[in-house]
Parts: structure tokens; C-alpha cells; sequence
């Protein structure tokens, strides 16, 4: 566990000599960690009822709702966080589209009641008002993010592979300013 | 009354002293002191010296509308801040100030002798004088000015200082924390929504800080604010503009105020705040009067004065005279006579004066002079008195003094509310603008609502004086040394719209934005152009607000956090090689795996020999790749690619080339059909999310009937390419369930299978020339995989090799890099790819452009080969290429070098080229001028290896 | 930063999420080949650049990734209304 001080670490000059941190690290009233591996699915289709037959569950049906690890991202999109090793069936032949992605993402947890200043540092929406159980895809400053609001203080975030390492260290950037001085 | 620091009073801690510098002379002052308050206490009137005439400047304002008193703030290297307003500077421990625009000192300074010349330097001057000869701008003039007027010296080093930034979002944002500011921020507060109170002074409570009958009723709103929890409440912090649907951006200073012992954390702290409703409290700022010699140091605004007096504790003077047209002067007067300051008199415009006023002014002692202007101050470095004449232009008579006060009215501030665009109205009775209509959920409180007494008095530009304009010195703008005859000048010259007015005595134009000067201007040339205020215009306000920095603009955007650098799972495995690195796009990528003492050439060489004879390992883990789903799948790349796909077998893949709706190439790749009704796309690495951009589109805006879905799969997918006659050998061993031989698995075909246990995609393509695979797996497991190939690939003599050698070993072959060999002008025809766009086909993005009358013109540029007749000299790519070298300057331009490089296979140079009618020139000699020769070049097919292909099959 | 309402998420978002994407309302020719030279650069270049109402097409990219239609006020900036593609035009 890594504890931060109120002093600012040195960031580094170069944006190559940033590594993703194998965390968690505790900030103030914060913490940063891994979300554990899962499985991830884009899941499409024009009709849901079709996509609901292919996998024999009810999708959620408002943009922003989520169901058993399902969180619906668009009118045509859905997309799925399920128990690690979870293969769903691809419906060959139907007019829906189910790809593997769990490679694509990580996750994160921020969780704390510093949670969501650190979320709010760089994600332009009024998270204060995404109920718990709702989730968005959106953008942390210039990167775009999947923010899941699994607790009132508890928020997966998912971001692209490779967007990962700037996201930790400005997640960090955050939590070493941010501590104690957000909006109320 | 010790110095000019009075006996009590003030919000000053005076057990508390802290120590400090002005121009490397140590200073103290009181805990709460400004920069100014504490120099005005040991009497110091001088603060800076002028812009363009380099006059004595001293304190005007109490506040950020201070355009004299401009100073530089050093806390160490890199931390040097330029143009800060000595009354907004807070005082601390080791605080080091120094003047500004002065050579070598304050007290003297050489420069000064622009003010003797003054003449010289009329509105315009720069514009006119030095407009010959136009060389000489750059050698002569520009230095000269440069040296002789600016505002401080802009830093030099790397700002060694973090920022922060957030976005916040409330129900109520209030603007000024001024006692209608902090009446609103309860109200709000009360009605339970998020309320946030922003105030750039050090504490929050602004006109009511200087009055003492107000402080009781402060601290205990401020307690109740503190108390909420609903309210947040920033200081220091300066909302520098709003912009469209009250999203307001705030700068807060962290630690400015601190020693460099408390300093901890970042320094600001950006705010991008959303609020359901903005209320502005920005209070008004006192005007100046226009009179000659207002310039000098110890004329000031009378609430200034105030402020020092009763907020700080300190004189401004031992004996004030106070030149008022407006009431809020007698007021003034009064405080300041109650708080032990020495008012000698007030001076008076108007006649007729409220008689309870001018009672207590008689009772006070103090003397009255109704009808009277001053017409003159005198003192150069401080005042010694003042002239003061009846109606302006009678006899003059003298008055002693040191100070001068000046109460010219009041102006609302409505910078945030024209940033807004709010509209205004013009208010005689105030003689400024007010907030007139918002389309936004804006609203004033305060000054701007016109809830705020202040008396009455008159709005008049310039005091009536027997000088006529053209000989006076009386300032308007006191940053930009703009003079009352300035405007008038302007006015002669024909400049009617105060917009020209402005832009030519550059009134207004200083770094306060005319704060103080916007309506005195506007006034004055009312009176020379004899038109109403109202016809003449009114600049716009524009953020931000005041000076910000740079710092906070970036936040977090800075250093390694600047912007996100891409890397794949095996980067860390080429940076342990040893790689040097290029960015592309914001990937950064291998470029070439040096050995202990090889340059890149060397390296390139010998990792292009090394694929070429044995096999190379990439990382292509970069392409875009987008999964294309559904029943529609192959119609949908049917319309977007030039060529066919609907005919495409599963399990083979096809080079696909993408047209902009204008027929030009914007993209390429090869894909693969999985399955009937599911493709695995790539993109070139720069163009994936642009691609998949347009697809969905297409998808969603022209076609939206068809059942397919696009998936972006760059980041899922980790791409191994094994490249060389080794390749099959290196990587079967760990193939499972692929039957990897050629008949099996011919070249452009795909299969799935599993390599090192997990699943694979694996692509038999080569971008080379030789025979090659690349090997998809999860992006998870890229960098097991590439290890165990590593591994495997020792037996066979496997050379990592980056984007260079990639880059060397294409061109070998002709094939085109999208945006290096194309430059969005260039079709496929152009480019040598006729051969991919499908005849028959009816329609797809971009055909119809095909058959424009410029694209099937002859004389198009079309890609070649370039061979120079020197095999040893590499053309420079972008170099241009011209039919004769010996035609005179300017040459006619046939076309330029797309890509150009050394082939260690061929033992020469090579070079691909878009040239004017090119597939007709095979054979001739071209050239390109350089800087050191011409070098001349055979035109030839651009394929410079195996054109046969022989080595596909390896 | 413009907070644009987003049709198919059904409340405003901000502009960050969003890219703009040209002129609303004018559709691919179903046959391309029927048109005559002229009336294809009409279709690929020119463009109404109106002062006042635009019919313009945003796509919520980092949101519900959809494209819809909106109409601004090219002088003010203030967004009318924003309705789903496809919709007639507003
Ligand atoms: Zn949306």
C-alpha cells in the first residue's frame, strides 16, 4: 500500500519514464486501486429482444441503466463487465453484433468520499447527480473513460489499455491536490 | 501616528510583523497588509514608472483595478510573476517585490526622457513614424521599443510549480463576495441547492472590509456560510470569464500569499464551474478625474484612500485634498477624517451639495470649496499641492497637500456579464453602462442592480480647465500613458467608432482593460465629437477578467501528463533492447533497435538484411482494428472500400482501400473475413479513429438499414508480425490447431487457432515482401506471446526490427504509406492502385469523384520510382523535383520525393516520387535542386525488389 | 464549453463529448452516377453558411456515440433544439 503525504510527489518530465502502478494507493478519503480482470463484451443490436434471446437475459433498456454486470452505453449499445472467463454466444446469422473485449479495458475503483473530487478533476458531467447504478460512457479531460457508479463512494472506471498509465497518474495528480479542498 | 501607519483601526494583525523586499530595500509590514498598504505605511509614494513616458507612477486603487502600481513577485527560479497589482500583492516573510520599467532605478530613471520629448509620442505615433524603411522595423526600431515600453519581463525558466484544476458543478454561483455577494450566497444556501461564493480578495466580505460598522455583521455571515454545508466558499480566486450556459472558469490562488517555507501543493487551482444560476456581485470600481498632473504619485481614488485607511490602518498622507463630483468623496472625507487622516479639504465641481453633507464636512473642520476644480497638481516624484480654480478657468489659487483624492463616480463592474453577452444600457443618473438583458440565468445583485447608495454626483470625462487640450497632461489611461489630447487627437484624425478610438491611443488596451479609463474616454470623446455617449459605441470586455496565468490554464496538462503517450504491451520489452523511439500519432513506437555503437543507418541496415535472410519480429500492435459485425457486414465494406467484398471467402483477407466521398485516399489496410457475417479490419495506426468514425457515419446518417455493428478492437488485439523466409519455422512450434503449411494456409488468408495456449487471429500478410505472418492475441497476453516467438526465434537467428526498417523494406516493394506516399490530394489511379478499385461496382465512397473532369485529366501527379544516377545519394524526402536544372529561378515545380531511403538489400539508394504525368516519364532523367547540387534521378516502376513475388512463398 | 442535449440520452451534456460533423440535411445521392458534375460539387462542397439558424449534425461521440441533428444560432451559439437523425427536418 502506498499512503500519499500532502506533499506533491515530482512528476516525472517525460511521459515515457510513467508506469501504471500495480496499486492501491490511499489519498485522502480516496483510493485508487485495480478493479479485479473481467470479462468484457460490446454488445449491439437494433432490436434488444433479439440480443436478449442470443443471451437468454433482459438487457437494460434506458441509456445510462445497468443490470447483473450489464450497463446500456447507447439506444443500439450495450456493454458488459462480467465474471472473469465468461464466454457469451456470438448469434451467428442475427442482426446483432457481439465482440470480446476484454483485453481492450482496465478498470479502476476510486472509492471514498474523496472519490468523486478526484472523478470531477478532469470529467466535465455533474457525477454528484449519476445515481448509484447508472453508468455513462464520457471523457476524463481529453481521454474517454466508461464511469460505473457501483456505490455511493464506490466508481469503476474503465478506460482503454493504453490510455491506462496517463489515467493513473492523473487520477494520482488528483488525489495528491485535490484532498479536502473540493466543491461540497 | 507612527510613519503613516495610524494609531488603530484596520483588519492588520499588529502583533504580527513580517518582513520583506521593495527593489532589494528590506520592508515590513503587518500580518494582512497588501504590498501597498504596507509601502504606503513607511511612506513610500513612488511605485513604478509609466509605459510609453516613463513618469513616477504611485497607488491609484486599492484593488485589481490598480493600472500604476505594477510590480514583479520573485519566489526563486522559474517562479518570477510578472505585472502584479501592488494593492492585490498579499505580504509575507522573504516576499521580494521589485518595481517595473525603470532603468536603473526607480528614483532615477534615464527613460524618463521619453516624458521630456512627450511630444514626440501623440496617439498614433508608433504607426506613423516608423513606417520607414520597412527593413529597418526589424533591426532598429522594434529592439528600441521593445527596450523603451513593455510591462515587466516575461519569465525565462520552466515553471517549476504544479496545478490543479477540477470541474464543479452548483445550483447557485455568486460572483464577489461583497456584503450583496454574501447576502445572496445565504439566501441561496437557505434554499438547499450547491452554492459556491468566488472572491479574488484575500478574505471575503470586499466594500465591507472597509467599513468597520459592517465587520460584526461579516464574521458572523461568514461563520453561518462556513457552517452550511451546501456552500463552498473560495478567496482568493478570480472568476477570469463566463462563457455559454454559465459555465464560469475561476482561477484560485493557493500559495501565492504563502512564505516559501508554507508554500505546499500546487499553486492555483483552475475551477470550470457549471452553475444552474450565476449571480453577479462584482461591486463597481471607483473613476478618476481627468485634470493635469493626475498622475502624479499621491493622486488617488478617494475610496482608496478609504480602504488603506480603515481596512489596513494607514495614511495615505499627513494633509488630503479631496477633488470630488461625485457624493461617495464627501463620505470619503468623513471616514477618513474620523479615522484620524488629515483632510485639508474637498474641492468640488458642483455647486449644490447635499446639505447634510456639506454640514458635516463645516462640523469636521473641514474646508469646502463648491464650484471649484483642481487645475493642476504639482510635485513631481509626490505632491506638493494642488491649483484649484473656480469653474476650472478662473484665477487659480493654491492649496498645500501631499495627497490628492479623487471621487469621480462609479462604474459596475460588468466585465462577466458582457463576457455573458448580456446587453447594456446606458444610465445618466450613474453616467455608466448597466446590465441590461441576459439570455442566460444571470442576474446582479449589488452595484450592478443599482442597489447600492452611493449619492449622486456627475459623470464628466476631463475637469473643465483654462489649458486647452492639446497642451494638457492629464491621463486617461494611466497603464498606457493615454492623455485626454490623445483622444481628442484621434477624434481630429477622423476616428469616429470608439472601437478606432480605442485600437489607436490604445486606451483601455493595457493589461486592466481599462478598468479605470473605459468611461472617462468614452466621455471625452463624447465632448470633442459633441454626440451622446450612447452613439459612440463601448468596447467589448473579453476574458480574462485580470492577468491569469499560464499555469493554471494547463492544470494537470503539463510535464509527463501533458497529453496521453500511448504504449503497447511490449514496449517495455523494445525499451529494455535498447529501442529509440518515434511518436506517431500518440503511440510511441519502436524505430530501431541499435547494437552498442550502430547509428540508424547501421542499425537499419542490418535489420533489414536480417529479415530479409532469416525473419524479423515487429510489433504491429498499433493498427487500428475495428471488428465489422452482422448479417449486412459485407455490403456495408462493400460501399465504404473500393473493391469487393462481398465475393471475399472466410478465412481470406483482402487489401482495402478507403476514399474520402472526393475521391481521394484516406486510409489502408487489410482485413480479413472471419466469418460470413463478421470482418476483423485494420486501419493504418493514425487513421483509426478517424476511420471508424466515418464508417459509423455512413452507417448511421446514409444507411442506416443495414444490420451491422463496428466495434473498435485496436487496444484488444496485441499484433506480432514475423516477416522472412524463417517466419513458418519460428512460429509453428507454438501454433496450435493452424496447419501452417502453404497449401493449408496460403498467403492473404486467415485462421484461428491458439498460440502459447491462448486464442489467436492469425493473419498470413506481408507488408515486406517475404513470406509472413502476423499473430493477433489478446492485447493481455501480447507480451507472452512475443517472448515465447523471441525465444523460439533465437534458432533461426530472429532480428527485432522497428518503424524504420518496416518503412525501408515497404518501399522496396512500392508499397504506399497513407500520408507520407499520399498527401489527401492523390486518387488511386494517381497512386498506382488502379488495380484496387472495383470496375464493376456500381457505387462506393468516392467513385462518383473518379470521374471528375480534374481527376481523369492527363498530367495528374502519379506515383514513381526514383533511382539516382549517384547510387550512393539519398534525396531528401519533400525535396522538389524539376524537369531542367538550368531554368532560372523560379523552376517549374513537376512534383516532389515522397519517400526516400538507403536499401542495404540493393546496395543503393531508392525513392518514391509523385510526379506530374510520371507513368509517362519512365526512363528520364529528373532532378532536385539542392542546396548542394543538383542530384539527377531515372524515373523507374516503383518496385524495386522481387517484382516477380517470388518471395511470398518463402 | 457548450452543454448540448443530447436527443437519444435525453439531457444535456457537455460539449467535450461531442464532435461536430458539417451541415445537417444533406443526404448521399442513392445513385451517385446520375449526377451531373455540377450538381456532385454542390453535394460535396458547398454549404449554406447561414448567419442565424443552422441545421448542423453533432455526434455524441464519448457519450451514446449517436449522430443527431441540431439547429444553432450561428451568431449567438444558443442551440434551438436537437433532434435524432432522420427526423424531418426542424
Ligand atoms: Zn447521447
Amino acid at each position: 500500500m502506498v499512503e500519499i503525504g500532502v506533499k506533491i510527489a515530482p512528476v516525472a518530465v517525460s511521459a515515457a519514464d510513467l508506469k501504471l502502478g500495480s496499486g492501491p494507493v490511499e489519498g485522502t478519503g480516496v483510493r485508487l486501486s485495480h478493479a479485479e480482470t473481467k470479462a468484457r463484451y460490446s454488445l449491439r443490436a437494433r432490436d434488444a429482444a433479439v440480443l436478449d434471446g442470443v443471451l437468454g437475459r433482459k438487457l437494460p433498456a434506458k441509456i445510462g441503466d445497468t443490470a447483473d454486470g450489464i450497463a446500456c452505453l447507447g439506444p443500439d449499445e450495450w456493454y458488459a463487465l462480467l465474471p472473469e472467463g465468461t464466454t457469451l454466444p456470438k448469434g451467428e446469422g442475427l442482426p446483432v453484433s457481439v465482440v470480446d473485449v476484454s483485453s481492450r479495458a482496465l478498470g479502476f475503483v476510486l472509492e471514498g468520499p474523496g472519490a468523486l473530487a478526484v472523478l470531477s478533476s478532469g470529467c466535465p458531467l455533474d457525477l454528484a447527480k449519476l445515481a448509484v447504478g447508472r453508468a455513462t460512457r464520457t471523457v476524463f479531460e481529453t481521454v474517454e473513460i466508461v464511469v460505473w457508479r457501483e456505490a455511493e463512494d464506490r466508481w469503476h472506471v474503465e478506460v482503454w489499455r493504453s490510455f491506462a498509465i496517463w489515467l493513473w497518474h492523473a487520477f494520482l495528480a488528483a488525489m495528491h491536490s485535490s484532498g479536502g479542498h473540493a466543491a461540497k | 501616528m507612527s510613519g503613516f501607519r495610524l494609531a488603530d483601526g484596520g483588519r492588520v494583525d499588529r502583533r504580527t510583523k513580517r518582513s520583506f523586499t521593495f527593489d532589494g530595500k528590506a520592508q515590513w509590514g503587518y500580518a494582512g497588509d497588501s504590498l501597498a498598504s504596507a509601502l504606503l505605511a513607511q511612506g513610500q509614494m513612488l511605485f513604478g514608472r509609466s509605459f510609453k513616458y516613463h513618469r513616477p507612477r504611485g497607488i491609484l486603487g486599492a484593488g485589481v483595478e490598480e493600472p500604476n502600481a505594477l510590480v514583479t513577485v520573485d519566489r526563486g527560479p522559474g517562479r518570477v510573476t510578472p505585472n502584479l497589482r501592488a494593492p492585490s500583492v498579499p505580504i509575507y516573510d522573504g516576499l521580494h517585490a521589485t518595481s517595473q520599467n525603470r532603468f536603473p532605478s526607480l528614483k532615477t530613471d534615464l527613460l524618463a526622457v521619453n516624458n521630456v520629448f512627450s511630444a514626440f509620442f501623440p496617439a498614433g505615433f508608433y504607426n506613423k513614424t516608423f513606417m520607414w524603411p520597412r527593413g529597418a522595423w526589424e533591426k532598429v526600431y522594434e529592439p528600441i521599443i521593445r527596450r523603451l515600453a513593455g510591462l515587466g519581463d516575461s519569465p525565462k525558466t520552466r515553471d517549476p510549480d504544479h496545478y490543479d484544476a477540477t470541474y464543479a458543478h452548483c445550483e447557485t454561483l455568486i460572483v464577489g463576495a461583497g456584503p450583496a455577494g454574501v447576502a445572496a450566497a445565504l439566501d441561496a444556501a437557505a434554499g438547499g441547492g450547491r452554492v459556491i461564493l468566488i472572491d479574488e480578495q484575500e478574505e471575503i466580505g470586499g466594500g465591507a472590509l472597509s467599513d468597520p460598522a459592517q465587520w460584526g455583521w461579516l464574521a458572523e455571515a461568514s461563520a453561518k456560510l462556513a457552517a452550511a454545508g451546501n456552500v463552498t466558499v473560495l478567496s482568493r480566486t478570480t472568476a477570469i470569464g463566463h462563457y455559454h450556459q454559465n459555465f464560469v472558469v475561476a482561477a484560485e490562488r493557493l500559495t501565492d500569499h504563502l512564505s516559501l517555507a508554507e508554500a505546499e501543493g500546487p499553486r492555483e487551482k483552475l475551477w470550470r464551474i457549471r452553475a444552474g444560476e450565476v449571480v453577479l456581485a462584482m461591486g463597481a470600481i471607483e473613476r478618476p478625474l481627468v485634470f493635469e498632473g493626475n498622475d502624479v504619485p499621491g493622486v488617488m481614488l478617494a475610496s482608496a484612500a478609504r480602504t488603506f485607511a480603515l481596512r489596513y490602518g494607514v495614511a495615505v498622507g499627513r494633509k488630503l485634498v479631496v477633488m470630488a463630483v461625485h457624493d461617495s468623496g464627501w463620505r470619503d472625507a468623513l471616514a477618513l477624517q474620523e479615522a484620524g487622516v488629515n483632510i485639508a479639504a474637498i474641492v468640488d465641481l458642483r455647486r449644490d451639495i447635499d446639505p447634510a453633507l456639506a454640514e458635516a464636512a463645516r462640523a469636521a473642520r473641514i474646508g469646502c470649496y463648491t464650484g471649484y476644480a483642481v487645475t493642476k497638481v504639482t510635485g513631481r516624484q509626490a505632491v506638493t499641492g494642488v491649483k484649484i480654480a473656480l469653474d476650472g478657468v478662473a484665477k487659480e489659487q493654491s492649496l498645500e497637500c501631499d495627497a490628492v483624492l479623487m471621487a469621480g463616480g462609479w462604474t459596475p463592474t460588468v466585465h462577466l456579464w458582457s463576457h455573458a453577452k448580456g446587453t447594456l444600457r446606458w444610465d445618466e443618473a450613474w453616467g455608466a453602462y448597466l446590465p441590461d438583458k441576459s439570455h442566460e440565468n444571470l442576474r446582479c445583485v449589488g452595484a450592478c442592480a443599482v442597489a447600492w447608495d452611493f449619492g449622486s454626483g456627475l459623470a464628466i470625462g476631463a475637469l473643465p480647465a483654462a489649458k486647452p487640450l492639446h497642451e494638457s497632461k492629464a491621463f486617461v489611461d494611466f497603464q498606457n500613458d493615454v492623455k485626454a489630447r490623445d483622444i481628442g487627437l484621434a477624434v481630429q484624425e477622423g476616428f469616429r467608432s470608439i472601437e478606432h478610438i480605442k485600437r489607436y491611443t490604445t486606451n483601455g488596451m493595457a493589461t486592466d482593460q481599462g478598468k479605470t479609463s473605459n468611461l472617462n474616454g468614452l466621455q471625452i470623446a463624447s465632448d470633442v465629437l459633441a454626440k451622446p455617449v450612447t452613439e459612440i459605441g463601448l468596447t467589448t470586455f473579453r476574458p480574462p477578467y485580470t492577468p491569469q496565468s499560464f499555469g493554471a490554464m494547463l492544470g494537470h496538462h503539463k510535464e509527463a501528463l501533458f497529453q496521453p503517450l500511448r504504449k503497447t504491451g511490449i514496449d517495455d520489452w523494445a525499451e529494455r533492447k535498447g529501442a529509440v523511439y518515434e511518436n506517431v500519432a500518440q503511440w510511441r513506437r519502436a524505430r530501431y533497435f541499435p547494437l552498442i555503437g550502430e547509428d540508424m543507418d547501421a542499425a537499419v541496415a542490418r535489420e533489414c538484411l536480417g529479415v530479409r535472410s532469416a525473419v524479423g519480429i515487429f510489433d504491429a500492435s498499433t493498427l487500428g482494428k475495428i471488428e465489422v459485425v452482422g448479417p449486412d457486414a459485407a455490403e456495408f465494406l462493400n460501399r465504404m472500400y473500393t473493391n469487393p467484398w462481398k465475393s471475399l471467402e472466410p478465412g481470406r483477407c483482402r487489401y482495402g482501400l478507403l476514399l474520402g466521398e472526393h475521391g481521394f485516399i484516406i486510409d489502408d489496410g487489410v482485413s480479413a473475413r472471419l466469418a460470413p457475417d463478421r470482418f476483423h479490419l485494420t486501419t493504418t495506426t493514425g487513421g483509426a479513429a478517424r476511420v471508424l468514425g466515418m464508417m459509423e457515419d455512413y452507417l448511421q446518417t446514409e444507411w442506416s438499414d443495414l444490420d451491422v455493428w463496428l466495434t473498435s478492437t485496436t487496444e484488444q488485439w496485441a499484433v506480432i508480425a514475423l516477416q522472412g523466409p524463417k517466419a513458418r519455422e519460428v512460429i509453428a512450434p507454438l501454433m496450435e490447431g493452424i496447419d501452417l503449411s502453404a497449401e493449408a494456409f496460403p498467403h492473404m488468408a486467415v485462421r484461428e487457432g491458439h498460440i502459447c495456449g491462448v486464442e489467436t487471429r492469425l493473419f498470413r500478410v506481408s507488408f515486406t515482401g517475404e513470406l509472413g505472418f502476423e499473430v493477433n492475441v489478446p492485447a493481455q497476453h501480447g507480451r507472452m506471446v512475443w517472448e515465447a516467438i523471441w525465444a523460439e526465434g533465437q534458432k533461426h537467428g530472429v532480428v527485432p526490427y522497428g518503424t524504420e526498417t518496416m518503412h525501408v523494406l515497404r518501399a522496396e516493394k512500392g508499397f504506399i504509406i497513407v500520408g507520407q506516399d499520399t498527401d489527401g490530394t492523390v486518387t488511386p489511379d494517381d497512386a498506382g492502385l488502379g488495380w484496387a478499385v472495383g470496375k464493376k461496382k456500381p457505387d462506393f465512397v468516392g467513385k462518383r469523384s473518379l470521374a471528375r473532369p480534374d481527376i481523369v485529366a492527363t498530367g495528374r501527379k502519379q506515383l514513381v520510382g526514383l533511382l539516382t544516377d549517384d547510387p550512393q545519394a539519398v534525396l531528401e524526402e519533400g525535396a522538389q523535383i524539376v524537369a531542367d536544372p538550368n531554368q532560372p529561378v523560379p523552376m517549374t515545380m513537376i512534383g516532389h520525393v515522397t519517400s526516400s531511403y538507403h536499401s542495404a538489400t540493393l546496395g543503393r539508394s531508392i525513392a518514391m516520387a509523385l510526379v506530374a504525368g510520371g507513368r509517362d516519364r519512365m526512363g528520364e532523367t529528373l532532378h532536385v535542386p539542392m542546396p548542394g547540387g543538383v542530384i539527377s534521378a531515372k524515373v523507374v516502376a516503383p518496385m524495386f525488389y522481387d517484382a516477380e513475388g517470388s518471395r511470398l512463398n518463402g | 464549453m457548450l452543454l448540448i442535449h443530447c436527443p437519444y440520452c435525453e439531457e444535456a451534456r457537455p460539449e467535450v463529448e461531442f464532435v461536430y460533423g458539417g451541415e445537417a440535411h444533406i443526404a448521399r445521392p442513392l445513385d451517385p452516377s446520375t449526377y451531373s458534375d455540377a450538381e456532385w460539387e454542390e453535394f460535396l462542397y458547398i454549404r449554406s453558411n447561414p448567419r442565424g439558424r443552422h441545421h448542423e449534425r453533432w455526434r455524441h461521440t464519448h457519450g451514446c456515440g449517436r449522430f443527431f441533428n441540431a439547429v444553432r444560432d450561428t451568431v449567438t451559439d444558443v442551440f434551438e433544439t436537437t433532434y435524432k437523425a432522420g427526423e424531418p427536418r426542424k
